[in-house]
C-alpha cells in the first residue's frame, strides 16, 4: 500500500526502471569518451560488416581476424581462447611499425610493445568489453616524428571460450 | 534508492547523507582534475539523465548523445560546481534542456523509439524489494499514461532526481511556458485522481 507522495514517487521510479532502463553499457561509453577527449585520437573502424557483426568475439570455437582500419594505420587481431578461460590476443600493425598498444577496459587497461614488425600479443586476458588504443611513435612522412599519435578500436566484447 | 515514507532508506542501501558526502567528494575530486571521480559521477548519475532525457520523448539513440554531450559539456564547467545539488540541477537541466533542443530539430522520431509507452511492464524479479504488488503496478502505469504530457515528464523526472537535490532542480521544472506549469503536488493529485479511490494505490 502507497499512502504518501514519496510512497507513489518510489513506484513511478520503479515502474520506468522496469519499462525504459538505461541501457546498461551507457556509462562505460560515456567514461570511454571523456577519456578519449585529450586524445588526439584517430578512429579506426571495422574493416568489414562480417567483422562489425562479430564483435562479441569467442575464442576457442571460433578463432578469427579482425581487421580495422583508420587513415594511417591498420590493426589486425586475432583471438584465441586460452584453456583457463581467458582470451589471447595476437596482433599486427600495417605498415608494420613499433609502438604502444593498450588494451583499455573499463576497470583497467595492460599495455604491450609492438616490435618493428609491427607484432603484439596479449597473451592472457579476462573477458569484456575492451578497445586497443596504439600509440605509434615513429616518422611521419616528412621525415619528422609524428610525436604521440594514437588510433583507437571500436569496442570489442572478448568472451572466453566456455 | 527508494526512500521510504519517513525518510529510512530501503535496508542494504547507502543511505542518503553518505550517497551526499560521498559525491561531495567526488565533485571536489573531478574539480581537482581526478579523472576516477568523473568516472564514478557518471556511473551514479547517469541512469538518472537516461530517464530525464528520455520523458521528453527523445529517441533511445537521440538520447545517449545528448547524455554524452552533457557530460563532456559538464568537464568544462565543473569550476561553478560546489554540491551534489548544484551538480544534480546542472546535469538535470541542461540534460532536459538538450532533449528538448534536439527533439524540437527532429520531429520525426521513430514510433519504435517510444515503444516504451505500450510495454506492460512485469513486475520486476527480486520483488521482495519492491514497494507495490504486481497488480498496483499495472494500475500505476495504466493512471500514469493518462496524465498530460507535462505532468508525466515532470514526474517522471521527480522520481529519480535524489530527494535533497530536488529543490534545485524544481524552479526550472515549474517554470510555466505560456500557462500555468504542473507542480509536483498537483500532477500527483492528478494521479492519485486516475487511479482512483477504490486502487490499491490511494
Amino acid at each position: 500500500m502507497i499512502a504518501d507522495d514519496a510512497g507513489l514517487i518510489g513506484a513511478i521510479r520503479e515502474v520506468f526502471e522496469s519499462v525504459d532502463p538505461m541501457p546498461a553499457d551507457l556509462p562505460e561509453r560515456i567514461r570511454f569518451a571523456i577519456a578519449l577527449r585529450d586524445l588526439d585520437a584517430e578512429l579506426a573502424r571495422f574493416a568489414s560488416e562480417s567483422d562489425e557483426a562479430a564483435i562479441a568475439v569467442r575464442g576457442m570455437e571460433e578463432s578469427r581476424t579482425i581487421t580495422f582500419d583508420s587513415d594511417s594505420l591498420t590493426i589486425m587481431i586475432r583471438i584465441d581462447g586460452n584453456a583457463d578461460g581467458t582470451v589471447r590476443v595476437d596482433g599486427w600493425l600495417a605498415p608494420a611499425q613499433a609502438g604502444r598498444v593498450e588494451m583499455r577496459r573499463v576497470d583497467n587497461s595492460i599495455a604491450v610493445t609492438a616490435d618493428e614488425a609491427g607484432r603484439f600479443a596479449f597473451l592472457s586476458v579476462p573477458r569484456g568489453t575492451a578497445r586497443l588504443i596504439v600509440g605509434l611513435l615513429g616518422e611521419g612522412s616528412n621525415g619528422r616524428p609524428n610525436g604521440e599519435k594514437s588510433v583507437i578500436t571500436p569496442a570489442l566484447i572478448l568472451l572466453a571460450a566456455e | 534508492m527508494i526512500m521510504v515514507d519517513n525518510g529510512v532508506t530501503v535496508p542494504g542501501r547507502v543511505s542518503e547523507d553518505d550517497r551526499r558526502a560521498r559525491i561531495a567528494g567526488l565533485v571536489s575530486a573531478a574539480r581537482d582534475g581526478h579523472p576516477e571521480a568523473v568516472s564514478e559521477l557518471v556511473s551514479e548519475l547517469t541512469p538518472v539523465l537516461w530517464q530525464v532525457a528520455r520523458a521528453t520523448g527523445l529517441g533511445a539513440a537521440d538520447a545517449e548523445d545528448v547524455i554524452q554531450t552533457v557530460w563532456m559539456s559538464l568537464l568544462s564547467h565543473l569550476e561553478g560546481i560546489r554540491t551534489p545539488a548544484a551538480l544534480t540541477a546542472w546535469l538535470v537541466i541542461t540534460t532536459r534542456r538538450e532533449a528538448w533542443r534536439v527533439k524540437k530539430a527532429d520531429r520525426k522520431q521513430s514510433p519504435a523509439d517510444q515503444e516504451w509507452l505500450i510495454a506492460v511492464p512485469d513486475p520486476r524479479p527480486g520483488s521482495e524489494e519492491s514497494v507495490i504488488t504486481a497488480d498496483e503496478y499495472r494500475q500505476l502505469w495504466a493512471a500514469f499514461l493518462t496524465l498530460p504530457q507535462r505532468c508525466q515528464e515532470l514526474l517522471r523526472i521527480v522520481a529519480f532526481v535524489p530527494r535533497p537535490d530536488y529543490d534545485e532542480v524544481a524552479a526550472t521544472l515549474h517554470m510555466p511556458r505560456g500557462s500555468v506549469g504542473p507542480t509536483r503536488g498537483r500532477c500527483l493529485d492528478k494521479l492519485r485522481t486516475a487511479l482512483g479511490p477504490e486502487e490499491g494505490i490511494r
